[in-house]
């Protein structure tokens, strides 16, 4: 096995179409709808082959994403996509592998996959899709709903602050720290292909929409209460915001600057931190066995002879 | 001095956690084996690290079993004991697993800093009859393990145990410098050769017996291996590519074997973050198509009851090892229990299918891997693997298996069907999905998902659609119903009452039914390797016992039936009940199942 994880392109070009399934069981509005459609966009203009491709999630309503592509996909359980992704890594490296989480997924039941997921940089991209709620149970408290918002689980609004999901991957040491929104394709697609060409583990935190439960969460019409981070070795701002809102010159590899932007009340869409060099385990696995010195299968029980 | 022959008998050696019982066990073992007898071996091993030195925690030990004939468990009653101290004994008796006439080697080291305790002991030994030969370390040796900083006490005993039990002196000692050979400096190794050589004087001066059992030459090679080592070795040899596991007593030992020789055979070991992962991460190989394992103990199966559940639906084969240990909870972690049936059958949330295979000595150790493997692929659906701490540090000398190097599952071989009595699966086997392609296969790609799916893999909650799939699952498992043949019997095939159990039992209950016919006692015994599902005929079977009771290492009383019982009384209709349930810790003794079979028939 080698750890060569360069996409084959597929034998006829691929297309949106081709690329859909059925129609997402989704509320209308919903920022899911711009997240795949960003993903599919990517994976056109990349031409990834679909039999080469897989997209893991969890449960909830970002977990319905990989039924929605036309590719392999595992809908698997609550919290758990990083440790099928991984064994997805270690079997097949040269697949391309995208996990699909939302915040209670990634940030509550399945946060300690979260910490070893960034921690072992194994090579996929994670798509933190973040609605600040738990949504398909039906409007709940989540790791990252705004403080006095009210829920479901705590009417009188949200008692805590909410995590930060962003300065929370760069203290754990993620190798990929990145931030877009569902309702910036042009900012999306590009923030994937960053991801994608990234050595390790992509973290790519999603703003997403929930009109149905949390209409005015995030002010879409107006880029007023953002900016964008800029680098050449970053993600360019999206073409149809960037003259609206702020931006930002932002080098990924200073990452004390990027805990500040990450920290700030204001919010910073774009490429916080990447780091190409960190450690990958499922390289070191592959190594292991690709080096190991291999012994005859049909000894193997001769060290325990009498 | 006399020199007693027996064909079987049983010894062990107490010591203090961390001071080398388990070496000196070891080497015996090795010499026993090279001078041709038949020896099994069972470690008793703390929880702990490094409990304190003289406390009842601090109890490590090994137990062997010495015979003139082949022998399946660690049997009876301890016929000889030698104790490093009073409070190990003083522990150890509490398990009742010594013979009226046993014999008890006390060390009076620490009498003089200890005379009330060691005089509270020497009393309860009086009146449990047993006699103690008291004897002191000679000066020598002690300013020998002074100057080891408290090390090589092991070599002393072992020296003593070497002349009890009639052995080469020589061949012994050849069996320490294998075992040490390397790892000591020349004058370390030399005081320890020292250390065994007196002991070897001072039993031959102080100790007034001798035991002979018969030596075989032995035809053919054999090896010397522990369950959880066979059943690593069994994993790479069905061509399993990958183990994922956290670490867990008593499974962690698979994990380190397989960690230091899986690389060499092409096989990846992870070491996850929780059950959860290394479960999943095993799930997500599969799915990928690389052929995986986790393996686990009590604790962890409950952490991945829902990935099983999701497995079974999604239609991922997935092999799930557990060493069981005595629960419920953290429970015993070093004791040996059979608890774990009920939540391997009903554990995870919803109808969901599954195989359960045993395993009862390191031979059903190297091959359960292989019919998992078989039936995951064949099948898709979980098989699980339960093993105990028994079956896993027990050790045994044995010929050496045939291999099977399998690529795929149609290479496994029949002898592993007979093993396991049953047959070959035929005939076509739905699935809930008819595609069934792997990631990276070209236009096959699908999506799978806990949720209940049509046979195109589309989401489906109409009601129809979903009796369907527990249709189709169920039939997955009705397809090895009819492949299993009649179980493993012992004795008549008629009498008057017929004992069952699984597992680890096996060889308590072969045993037990030969005592029984030695001693015309109408008893006949049943063994399962595959507990679920369980074979078609057994109710025919069972018509031709006039009592059916089962042998097990788990809880269970005239008012709830223990696990098996439970489960043959659902299958058969049978009023079965437990002849022993018993969640001690400690191995089923073969003269106990005896004893209970003739109470019962009285």
């Amino acid at each position: 096995m080698t750890a060569d994880t360069a996409s084959k392109p597929a034998p006829v070009p691929i297309t949106i179409k081709e690329l859909n399934t059925e129609n997402p069981r989704w509320c209308a509005g919903c920022g899911d709808f711009g997240i795949i459609m960003g993903l599919k966009r990517f994976i056109v203009d990349r031409q990834l082959a679909p039999s080469q491709t897989v997209n893991v999630s969890g449960i909830g309503c970002s977990g319905r994403a990989p039924n929605y592509f036309n590719t392999y996909g595992v809908h698997s359980i609550h919290g758990r996509p990083i440790p099928i992704a991984l064994g997805v890594a270690l079997a097949r490296p040269d697949l391309n592998l995208f996990v699909h989480a939302g915040d209670g997924d990634a940030l509550s039941i399945g946060g300690n996959h979260l910490i070893h997921g960034i921690n072992k940089n194994f090579k996929c991209v994670f798509l933190l899709y973040d609605n600040e709620m738990y949504a398909l149970t039906k409007n709940q408290t989540s790791p990252t709903t705004r403080r006095d918002h009210p829920t479901n689980t705590q009417p009188q609004g949200t008692y805590l602050n909410p995590l930060n999901p962003i300065t929370m991957a760069l203290g754990l040491g993620a190798s990929f720290v990145a931030s877009t929104a569902d309702w910036m394709p042009d900012h999306l697609t590009n923030t994937m292909k960053t991801a994608f060409d990234h050595p390790g583990f992509a973290f790519v935190h999603i703003s997403q929409r929930c009109p149905h439960y949390d209409p005015n969460n995030f002010d879409h019409k107006n880029s007023n209460w953002f900016s964008f981070l800029k680098h050449p070795n970053g993600i360019d701002p999206d073409r149809r915001l960037a003259d609206k809102s702020e931006i930002v010159e932002h080098d990924p590899s200073n990452l004390a600057q990027a805990f500040q932007y990450g920290a700030a009340e204001h919010k910073y869409f774009g490429l916080f931190f990447q780091n190409k060099s960190k450690l990958r385990y499922d390289d070191i696995l592959h190594n292991l066995v690709g080096k190991a010195v291999k012994k005859d299968p049909s000894k193997i029980l001769d060290s325990f002879l009498v | 001095m006399s020199l007693e022959k027996r064909p079987v008998t049983r010894f062990e050696l107490l010591m203090d956690a961390g001071t080398g019982a388990q070496k000196a066990g070891d080497i015996l073992l090795g010499a026993f084996v090279g001078m041709g007898q038949y020896v099994y071996v069972e470690p008793m091993i703390p929880a702990e690290i490094s409990p304190p030195a003289r406390s009842r925690p601090a109890l490590s030990g090994v137990i062997i079993r010495l015979a003139d004939f082949d022998i399946t468990n660690i049997g009876n009653d301890t016929d000889l004991i030698l104790a490093a101290h009073e409070i190990v004994l003083d522990r150890r008796l509490d398990d009742n697993e010594f013979n009226p006439d046993a014999k008890i080697l006390l060390d009076m080291g620490d009498q003089e800093a200890n005379p009330d305790s060691y005089e509270m002991v020497l009393k309860r030994c009086t009146k449990l009859g047993i006699s103690v030969i008291p004897f002191d370390v000679d000066p020598e040796s002690q300013t020998i393990v002074k100057e080891l900083g408290g090390r090589g006490q092991n070599l002393h005993y072992l020296g003593m145990l070497s002349y009890i039990y009639n052995m080469d002196e020589e061949i012994v000692q050849s069996q320490i410098i294998k075992t040490f050979g390397k790892k000591l400096k020349e004058d370390i190794m030399a005081k320890n050769l020292t250390l065994y050589h007196n002991g070897y004087r001072l039993a031959k001066e102080k100790v007034f017996f001798r035991v002979d059992v018969k030596t075989h030459k032995r035809e053919g090679e054999q090896i010397l291996i522990d369950g959880n080592t066979s059943m690593s070795m069994g994993l790479i040899d069905a061509g399993i590519k990958l183990f994922s596991g956290y670490p867990i007593t008593p499974a962690s030992s698979i994990m380190h074997t397989l960690a230091k020789n899986f690389p060499a055979y092409g096989g990846v070991v992870h070491q996850a973050e929780d059950e959860i992962a290394a479960i999943g991460c095993a799930v997500g190989s599969y799915y990928a198509g690389m052929p995986a394992v986790t393996a686990t103990s009590g604790p962890g199966l409950s952490l991945k009851q829902e990935f099983i559940g999701f497995a079974t639906v999604a239609e991922i084969p997935l092999i799930l090892i557990d060493v069981q240990r005595a629960g419920p909870s953290t429970g015993m972690p070093t004791k040996t229990e059979q608890s774990d049936l009920l939540a391997a059958l009903c554990g995870s949330h919803g109808d969901y299918t599954k195989i359960i295979i045993s395993v009862s000595n390191v031979i059903d150790c190297f091959y359960a891997p292989h019919l998992a493997r078989y039936l995951t692929e064949k099948l898709r659906v979980p098989v699980f693997i339960l093993s105990d701490f028994q079956t896993a540090n027990s050790y045994k000398v044995v010929a050496k298996f045939p291999l099977a190097q399998m690529h795929n599952v149609d290479d496994i071989p029949d002898f592993v069907f007979d093993r396991f009595h049953m047959k070959r699966l035929t005939g076509p086997i739905q699935m809930v999905r008819t595609q069934q392609t792997s990631p990276g296969t070209e236009g096959g790609m699908r999506r799978i998902t806990g949720l209940n799916t049509d046979e195109n893999g589309k989401v489906n909650y109409f009601a129809d659609n979903h009796q369907r799939s527990h249709m189709v699952r169920n039939e997955k498992i009705h397809h090895v119903r009819r492949a299993l043949t009649v179980p493993e019997m012992f004795g008549k095939d008629m009498n008057e009452i017929l004992i069952v159990g699984w597992g680890a039992t096996r060889g308590a209950i072969e045993e037990a039914i030969s005592l029984c016919e030695k001693n015309g006692v109408p008893a006949s015994g049943m063994h399962f390797r595959v507990v679920y599902p369980l074979p078609l005929m057994l109710k025919d079977i069972f018509a031709k016992y006039k009592k059916v009771m089962t042998v097990e290492g788990t809880y269970g009383d005239t008012l709830k039936p223990s696990s098996l019982a439970l489960l043959l009384r659902s299958e058969t209709l049978k009023d079965i009940h437990p002849l022993i349930a018993e969640a001690t810790g400690r191995p089923v003794r073969p003269r106990i199942i005896m004893q209970k079979i003739q109470e019962v028939l009285k």
